[in-house]
């Protein structure tokens, strides 16, 4: 029989060696699944690093994709940190977006653009965090699970799109699809080089991971975030406003989802639809995890991941394998990561047994 | 309304809610085990995808529903294996399940996408009991897997309640380490219960697109998984009380359709979001009720247990 023992100092080795196994074991259980429908793994896994890395538009497509994983997670880190379970990225990137968009759509097109953008930023920052706030006062107030209420108002914010976009915002010139008219240039992010997609969003997402740094690693707020994580009662006894920070915490990470909407909309797809990618919300639950709640492995892990999701829609599209590719490699790194999260911990002992 | 809109509402109302009883009462026995899964979504996709296509190859439906039962189950394996063996994050893990069934689902599912059963599961009248006025034709002019959902939740409850291996499967889930000096094995108890959990799941989505809704669709199950976490705690972990919660949600469902079907005002994408909204607002209001009445969750659900540790 084998038994855990805690060990005293967590080892740098196994650290960087666990999520490097993690993304192995990933791929590998990735390339039987490609096997099974009788397509080369190794042909389909060089065409996903090439569409990911292998130019400078493909990487730079990454880095448009990670744009929105570095955002939602720098904000998860926060939370997850303190065991709070924001599992409704999904729905406040959605918020995020429906809120930019109103004054893109609805206000005067000719005001000069860094009104427009401030605005349409400042939109999107409330909408995510009115949204992650509402699951936030009811887990204070009443003990509402955050994990089902934050879930169950993603499936809400998909239908206030849907509502939307079917309805009163939708284009009437748009011959029946469910859009709504394009932004005016005014509205739209500006690209940082010609020819390119990456918008000045990947410049902010970039800033948002040293300000999450500097709020976890040098600031009271980070220090009690810490406390919290570690043993929520004892940091009551210590003086600590637990729910204060709970609520601190929450909206940050709900108003950098509804952050990373508005990035999506305004710099990507310069119009309102049902679909816009709201499934970077779930990804960035595997980059939190995968960075060991740390904002610059973060940074690492969102393009790593964002090369994962641009390579997946291109192999989508040049070899037909179906992007669920990709979230079946990310659901087994995180199962990887999760289960050898122990070993970080603990050294497994071998004895024999007593009888 | 009159009668013979009432009725097919009502009958219809309660196979929707056999779709959410089923993964309810599995999620009930693996928390009371002390496994919190919320992997239910995936698995229940991956038992919809499974029963549906051995019910196509096969074109006996019952095949389709066994089969996505033991999809179900053996995805709860890694769940399973995650947080028993390796004490791992349940949330988390219980996240990777479900993106795993959707990843898995949209994988394999593509070259299946809206192909119809020529063979759905079909209804079987019980004799005398279904000539009951109004109660007979909603509840016993059903299919078999209705009639073998009442009869288990029943033995579930009884299970729970009044046998050895409820008592046991309670102690396990409130504390483990009590339960472990009485010389019962956490892990093979929290194992089985967890095992249990998945095959529920994957009968209720097996029973989505076997009886249901007989076609594939990417991502078919649209959120019902959450519904049933979401129904443990309105059913504050009681099977019985289970019922109520899924035909409740049975009846928001088919009431739905039927508004839908009958051309009403109401944009449909107010009335597919009706689901959610009023699960969102049932939650709230359970857990205020769950938290006066001082009814709890099992204590140490979500919490690895550590044979060895002091």
């Amino acid at each position: 029989m084998f038994y855990f023992e805690k060990r005293k100092q967590i080892s740098l080795k196994l650290k960087i060696a666990i999520p490097l196994i993690s993304l192995l074991i990933g791929f590998i259980v990735g390339s039987v699944a490609i096997l099974i429908t009788g397509t080369n793994p190794l042909l389909v896994y060089k065409e996903l690093f090439l569409n990911a890395f292998g130019s400078w538009y493909a990487f730079s497509e990454t880095l448009v994709a990670a744009t929105p994983l570095i955002l939602i997670s720098a904000g998860l880190i926060i939370v997850f940190k303190m065991s709070v379970w924001n599992i409704g990225a999904f729905g406040q990137y959605i918020m995020g977006a429906i809120f930019s968009s109103y004054f893109a759509i609805f206000l005067d097109p000719s005001i000069p653009k860094p009104l427009m953008l401030s605005i349409m930023i400042a939109a999107s920052l409330i909408g995510g965090a009115v949204w992650a706030l509402i699951p936030t006062l009811l887990k204070i107030f009443w003990e509402v699970n955050e994990v089902i209420t934050t879930l169950l108002l993603n499936y809400v914010s998909l239908y206030i799109l849907k509502f939307l976009m079917y309805g009163p915002w939708k284009n009437p010139t748009s011959y029946g699809f469910p859009l709504s008219k394009t932004f005016p240039d005014s509205a739209q992010l500006p690209i940082l080089f010609g020819g390119y997609r990456l918008t000045i969003a990947f410049i902010f997402a970039l800033l948002t991971i040293l300000i999450v740094w500097f709020l976890l690693k040098k600031t009271r707020f980070g220090y009690e975030v810490r406390v919290i994580g570690d043993n929520p009662t004892a940091a009551k006894y210590a003086g600590i406003n637990v729910n204060k920070n709970i609520i601190i915490a929450m909206a940050i990470s709900g108003a950098l989802a509804g952050l990373a909407g508005m990035s999506q909309v305004s710099g990507i797809i310069h119009f309102l639809q049902v679909k816009i990618n709201a499934d970077y919300g779930y990804a960035s639950i595997i980059v939190a995890w995968i960075s060991y709640l740390d904002p610059f492995l973060t940074l690492l892990a969102s393009i790593l991941f964002g090369g994962l999701s641009s390579g997946g829609y291109s192999i989508q599209i040049s070899m037909r394998v179906s992007y669920g590719i990709v979230g079946l490699i990310e659901s087994i790194v995180l199962f990887s990561l999760v289960g050898a999260q122990i070993f970080l911990n603990y050294k497994i002992r071998w004895k024999k047994h007593e009888s | 309304m009159s009668h013979d809109i009432v009725t097919p509402l009502l009958s219809n109302a309660i196979k929707a809610g056999t779709i959410l009883l089923l993964p309810t009462i599995g999620e009930i026995f693996s928390e009371r085990a002390g496994i919190l899964n919320l992997g239910v979504e995936g698995m229940m996709l991956i038992g919809a995808f499974f029963g549906f296509i051995v019910a196509k190859l096969t074109n006996n439906p019952y095949y389709g529903i066994i089969a996505g039962m033991a999809a179900g189950g053996i995805a709860s394996l890694i769940h399973a294996f995650v947080c028993i063996t390796l004490k791992g994050n349940q949330i988390v893990s219980g996240l990777a399940l479900t993106i795993f069934g959707a990843g898995f689902t949209t994988f394999y599912g593509q070259s299946w996408i809206n192909m119809n059963l020529s063979n759905p599961l079909k209804g079987l009248a019980l004799p005398v009991l279904s000539k009951i006025p109004l109660i007979g034709p909603v509840l016993f002019n059903q299919d078999l897997i209705v009639y073998l959902s009442y009869l288990l939740t029943i033995i579930l409850w009884i299970i729970l309640y009044k046998t050895t291996i409820g008592l046991n499967l309670r102690a396990v889930g409130e504390n483990a380490k009590a339960a472990n000096s009485m010389g019962i094995s956490v892990s093979k108890t929290r194992y089985f219960w967890t095992f249990f959990g998945g095959l529920m799941a994957g009968a209720g989505g097996a029973y989505l697109t076997v009886a249901y809704a007989p076609f594939w669709l990417d991502g078919i199950t649209a959120g019902r998984g959450w519904i049933a976490v979401a129904l443990v705690i309105f059913a504050m972990w009681d099977p019985i009380k289970a019922i109520f919660g899924a035909y409740l949600f049975g009846s928001i469902n088919a009431l739905q359709f039927q508004l839908q079907a009958s051309g009403t005002s109401i944009p449909s994408a107010i009335l597919n979001m009706m689901p959610y909204l009023v699960t969102f607002i049932v939650i709230v209001i359970s857990s205020i009720i769950v938290k006066t009445k001082h009814i709890r969750p099992p204590k140490e659900l979500g919490i690895p247990y550590f044979r060895e540790e002091k």
